[in-house]
């Protein structure tokens, strides 16, 4: 399961409000323990996709490594990515899928009308063929 | 001796290192010898025909080896390797 605080939460939500109606993305830094991740800082990111942003989103490699350079300076784990579906619900589309990677946990904030409305953690396969649902709590879930 | 940096879900198949001090003068030797320390690491940054995953980039300090000599970078001493993956979407 993952657990998300509330300064790293109104980061998240605050962004995904921001960019709508485009989508955005982030990184999630915290601890693991066991199964347990607890998600105490988010860092905001470019949308590095280059067409319409309105339903695509890219993380550069670079930003992600100067994430984890964060994490690693404060002490944290980079655990977790997270993007917007503006205007749909917070599942994990095939395209999410096709250019996932196995190592993180992915959560997915749906914004209706650019306000938060629900999200929810994905935990992609290997073979980016799947990626079941993993619980997930945040402040007033 | 070269440095690699091990992604935290990574360090459960690194004997829970979050770096790694290796000898190498490519990047492949070096990230041979990783997954020589460490041979459950290597399904997890390799396919089965040897390739870096898809969805896996190999950092030479602030290059991205694509842009570089692929493997067959040169690491000198000090230098630090980074494994970071390639992550896009939409809905």
């Amino acid at each position: 399961m993952i657990n998300i605080n509330q300064a790293a939460w109104d980061l998240m939500v605050a962004h995904a409000e921001k960019t709508f109606p485009n989508e955005c993305c982030g990184a999630m830094l915290g601890n693991i323990d066991g199964d347990a991740k607890s998600v105490t800082q988010a860092v905001a990111i470019e949308n590095s996709y280059t067409g319409a942003q309105g339903a695509r989103y890219e993380l550069r490699p670079e930003d992600l490594l100067e994430a984890d350079r964060k994490a690693r300076a404060a002490g944290l784990d980079l655990i977790g990515i997270f993007h917007s579906h503006p205007d749909c619900d917070a599942y994990f589309s095939k395209t999410d899928l096709e250019n996932s990677c196995p190592w993180y946990s992915f959560v997915v904030l749906s914004i209706k009308g650019g306000k938060f409305d629900h999200a929810n953690s994905f935990l992609p396969n290997a073979e980016q063929t799947d990626a079941p649902k993993e619980e997930l709590t945040w402040p007033k879930s | 001796m070269a440095k690699v940096l091990i992604p935290t879900p990574l360090r459960q198949f690194a004997d829970k290192n979050d770096s790694v001090e290796l000898t190498g003068a490519t990047v492949a030797e070096v990230l041979g010898a990783l997954t020589t320390q460490f041979p459950a690491l290597k399904k997890q940054i390799f396919t089965d025909e040897g390739k870096l995953r898809s969805f896996v980039n190999v950092y030479l300090n602030d290059e991205d080896i694509r842009y570089i000599k692929k493997d067959a970078s040169p690491v000198a001493p000090g230098d630090t390797l980074s494994i970071v993956p390639s992550i896009a979407g939409g809905r």
